[in-house]
């Protein structure tokens, strides 16, 4: 491979990192004065000597690798308990910034600098006598040298004594009460004893295994806070509920009048916890605790932003190696399941940390695929003006929350969902300028794009101040269609009755344009937005306008499928539109028009035969067969199929082209034994 | 397989128009010899099952098969040029990989004899069959690798 | 006394495997429920020690349906089956007073872990 043709982006984005790493290093040395928060700033100086490290390796640059990993091990030690930094080796990473700018400097004009074994040597040294420190039982003496940096040090790591004692580095201990260190021991007989107010500082680190230790963390803050009352936990409580939970590490301060044993059974009561440590805190430290937290927050917001432009095919590709991990992942968790039981928990162990390590790089992967919305919705106004100038109407189009990232896959899929509903806003929506007039309107119309985070769900909401929706009319033309009795027209809400112009051919137009209104598209639309794993609603107010709201994930989630066989085919359906089961004998049941139809729920279901429908030859199928009861827009359906084969957590593929053009499937995902299998589209499968 | 995949990305960019001969991957359907330009085809693999069955798509759809955690579909390339049909199965022939324009897609071949330049065809036609011209080892068909990968796509619109 | 387990799941299926879990482990199912309305009902006629509670049902949510058991009986011991990229609805049901939570697909050694553990039988 050429390295040479990256050899100008390696300069550039490692002088960037090394800029930030002086600047980390500078601020470090202003908040040992000061007495600020650090644990933010080495975890950005970490970051930035971790990067650089990294992307001279890559460069076969050894000499800038080797020193930049020596500067790493180094802000490590310092990562995991910040009262070990001292002045000395802030100095010496100093030195070591200054090298690697040098290094970089000369790499750019095509040398292969060697790192100088002397500083090499020092930040080795550095890290040794860094972590020797902090296995002295007592402070160690301070020299005045390091005092200041030691003091700010301390501030930073108050209220996180206890993880000292379970060994600071996130060694498990068993929930049993650890033996409190010096310091705490000698605090904790300051504080009042008896009956008065606790604080009870707790560790608690969420096993490996947990697939979503943001909400086993959230549990616990939910636990605790019913015997007393939380005082700080980090990651906050918003910060778990965003599914942040760095580490699977939680921190509680708790403030309790509960005995600590009690506070112990309550956690023993929780499951999926690696170890739990906890001690009594001292009574009085105000505003030290969330202070540091919250000062590191602003630290790593006002970290400048760098960007590396990275095509999004190799994002795909970095999707699919992480999915075939993921694969082979469970391929040795089955094939572990023939060996002897003795040794099966030593290789359960070994599978379960795999697993863990690669839902982690699953979850960056995913994290690095998220792009700003503004990269569809950034061409809405221009479509506006032209779908406007076509049906002679005025619109001004606003968007808000452009920023909100998520997943490039679904960015891609939803372009041609919100250009549709915006052409049905403007050409049925807003109304022509003189007839806005007479409405007391303005005569420019006003669509609005509002996207917002709302957990890890993304809303885009498209509004309009157009003449609203006909829900009456809407509802005769689903009539007119057949799609829906009188009486079930009838008895849907205003929002259902809505819903119905997702049908296929219903629209409410009352001219046939050629932009919209043929009642294609919204079908389409509601279609794209249930594949991506998400929800469309609708609401309207006569006169007032419409609003059309997405409700999306953020990422193309891991979606539960139901897992069925059809001759020796097998095939997923998405659990979210599976309503139920049953085991039938197909002759036994009642026909109507022509076909089986199967009571459920009090309902006459009528039952398609899968294999069918699928076009698959049909082999004389048993008399006994499954039924699937899924939901399909017009009402329940019943789908025959040879076997149940379970549920399953599937990674869905895109199907890509040619394969998105067979109707009835959404997408594919490849199970453990590598098996390829299609998710189906339930709604077109017995539409088609 | 691997050395055909690595010449046919040396080969890809930039398009052949020229009259010297071109590497072609040369390979038999159905004891028929074919040839397809080499800097269309982005590997050759064995085929590897599992295979999924293509729901509502024709008879030549012969399936999905997972490549490295792509999933693609082979057509079998009998089909296209008036054979008959070849099974997909474990150990039997190659898939030759072809790319274009966002879309992949897998066609079952026989036995794989090699990269060789080939002059192009006499007749020089546009449409799936090129024209013949001669090889190593005797006369092959050339192919048109946008050709086929249309006459394939047109496969899965449904029925 | 083995304790009593009401399951709640609108799959049938889902309902048979959690059976299979439970039965020949010392517990005793009790009672099934298809949806939320249903696990409300049951749950006040039987008084379980333990309920499973899908999330995602017909009628009534297994958050609501979670909400009104645990206002009913405060000691109400319930635990949440989850599937992958439902955090955020796990995290409503704990709020709603749910006491733990399963995420499927589970094999069964963890289903009993959480469950012995959250009655405090560990």
């Amino acid at each position: 491979m050429d390295l040479q043709k990256y050899l100008s982006l390696f300069v550039a984005e490692a002088g960037e990192h090394l800029a930030g790493y002086g600047r980390d290093l500078v601020q470090l040395e202003q908040a040992a004065r000061d007495g600020g928060a650090v644990q933010g700033t080495i975890d950005s100086l970490f970051r930035h000597a971790h990067s650089v490290k990294g992307m001279a390796a890559s460069m076969q640059l050894e000499g800038i690798g080797a020193l930049a990993h020596k500067a790493e091990d180094l802000v490590d030690v310092f990562r995991k308990d910040p009262a070990r930094l001292d002045g000395e080796a802030v100095d010496v990473l100093l030195a070591a910034g200054d090298a690697l700018q040098a290094m970089v400097e000369a790499a750019a004009s095509g040398a292969k600098p060697p790192a100088d074994p002397a500083l090499v040597a020092r930040l080795v040294e550095a890290a040794r006598r860094s972590r020797e420190r902090c296995v002295q039982p007592a402070q160690p003496a301070k020299e005045p040298a390091r005092a200041a940096a030691d003091g700010a040090a301390e501030g930073a790591a108050t209220g996180r004594e206890p993880a000292k004692g379970a060994g600071g580095s996130g060694a498990a201990a068993a929930p049993a009460p650890p033996e409190p260190d010096p310091g705490t021991a000698r605090r904790g007989a300051e504080a009042p004893q008896a009956r008065t107010l606790r604080r009870v500082q707790l560790d608690v680190e969420i096993a490996a295994s947990c697939p979503i230790p943001a909400v086993r963390a959230f549990l616990v803050v939910k636990k605790l806070a019913a015997l007393g009352t939380v005082a700080r936990s980090v990651p906050s409580v918003e910060e778990l509920r965003a599914g942040r939970v760095p580490g699977k590490k939680l921190q509680v301060l708790l403030e309790t009048s509960e005995p600590l044993r009690s506070v112990e059974r309550a956690l023993g009561q929780i499951s999926d916890l690696a170890g739990v440590a906890l001690g009594e805190a001292a009574p009085e430290r105000p505003a030290a605790g969330p202070a540091p937290a919250a000062a590191a927050r602003e630290a790593r917001s006002a970290e400048p932003a760098r960007t590396v432009r990275v095509k999004t095919e190799l994002l795909d590709t970095f999707l699919d190696a992480v999915g075939e991990l993921i694969l082979a992942t469970a391929r040795i968790r089955e094939v572990g399941r023939s060996l002897p039981a003795a040794q099966r928990p030593l290789l359960d162990e070994g599978v379960d940390r795999l697993g863990a390590i690669v839902k982690d790089l699953h979850d960056k992967v995913m994290a690095v695929r998220m792009t700003p919305l503004a990269l569809v919705t950034e061409q809405l106004p221009r479509a506006a003006r032209d779908i406007a100038r076509k049906v002679n109407k005025q619109v001004e189009v606003e968007i808000h929350g452009a920023e909100i990232e998520i997943d490039r896959a679904i960015l891609e899929e939803l372009s041609d969902p919100l250009l549709h509903v915006l052409r049905n806003a403007i050409d049925h929506g807003v109304e022509a300028p003189h007839l806005r007039l007479l409405a007391g309107k303005p005569a420019t119309g006003r669509v609005t794009l509002q996207a917002r985070r709302e957990r890890d769900r993304v809303i885009v909401e498209i509004s309009d101040d157009g003449k609203g929706m006909d829900a009456t009319r809407l509802r005769a033309a689903a009539v007119a269609r057949g799609a829906l009795t009188e009486e079930q027209a009838a008895a849907l809400s205003e929002r259902e009755a809505l819903l119905l112009c997702c049908l296929p051919g219903v629209s409410t137009a009352e001219a046939v344009t050629d932009l919209s209104g043929r009642g294609v598209g919204m079908d389409a639309v509601k279609r794209a937005i249930e594949g991506l794993g998400g929800t469309l609603e609708i609401e309207s107010a006569r006169g007032a306008g419409s609003r059309f709201t997405f409700r999306l994930p953020l990422t193309v989630a891991v979606q539960p499928v139901l897992l069925v066989r059809v001759g020796e085919e097998v095939l997923g359906l998405p659990i979210a539109k599976v309503h139920g089961a049953a085991q039938v004998e197909l002759s036994r049941l009642d026909r109507s028009r022509g076909g089986p139809v199967l009571p459920y729920g009090g309902d006459l279901v009528p039952v398609h035969d899968l294999t069918r429908l699928l076009g698959f030859a049909a082999a004389p199928a048993k008399d006994e067969r499954a039924v699937v009861v899924a939901e399909a827009d017009a009402g329940r359906i019943g789908l025959a199929v040879d076997a149940l084969l379970g549920q399953q957590d599937a990674v869905l593929k895109a199907l890509g082209s040619p394969l998105e053009d067979v109707p009835g499937l959404s997408a594919v995902t490849v199970l453990g034994n590598g098996r390829p299998v299609f998710i189906l589209d339930v709604q077109r499968l017995v539409a088609a | 397989m691997a050395e055909l995949a690595s010449e046919a990305a040396a080969t890809r960019p930039g398009e052949r128009t020229g009259d010297a001969p071109a590497r072609h991957v040369v390979f038999r359907v159905a004891g028929e010899r074919y040839a397809l330009p080499l800097e269309a085809v982005r590997e050759v693999v064995p085929p590897q099952p599992p295979f999924a069955r293509v729901p509502r798509a024709s008879e030549a759809v012969r399936g999905v098969m997972n490549l490295r955690g792509r999933v693609v579909a082979v057509v079998d390339l009998a089909a296209l040029v008036g054979l008959a049909p070849q099974p997909l199965a474990e150990g039997v022939g190659h898939v030759v990989i072809l790319d274009q324009d966002r879309r992949t897609l897998g066609f079952l071949v026989g036995a794989v004899a090699g990269v060789e330049p080939l002059a192009p065809p006499a007749e020089g036609g546009a449409g799936l069959v090129r024209g013949v011209t001669a090889a190593r080892a005797g006369a092959v068909t050339v192919l048109g690798a946008a050709a086929l990968m249309d006459a394939a796509v047109a496969l899965f619109g449904g029925r | 006394m083995p304790k009593r387990v009401l399951i709640v799941d609108d799959a049938i299926f889902m309902r048979n495997m959690i059976k299979d879990i439970f039965s020949g482990s010392g517990f005793e199912v009790v009672g099934e429920a298809a949806n939320g309305l249903e696990a409300v009902e049951k749950y006040r006629e039987l008084k379980p020690d333990l309920t499973t509670m899908d999330i995602v049902m017909p009628f009534k949510s297994g958050i609501e349906a979670t909400r009104e058991i645990v206002k009913q009986d405060a000691r109400a011991v319930v635990v949440m089956c989850s599937a992958l990229g439902q955090e955020s609805l796990v995290m409503e049901a704990i709020e709603a007073g749910a006491s733990d939570f399963i995420v499927k697909p589970f094999k069964s050694e963890d289903v009993l872990s959480v469950v012995k553990k959250v009655l405090g039988d560990a």
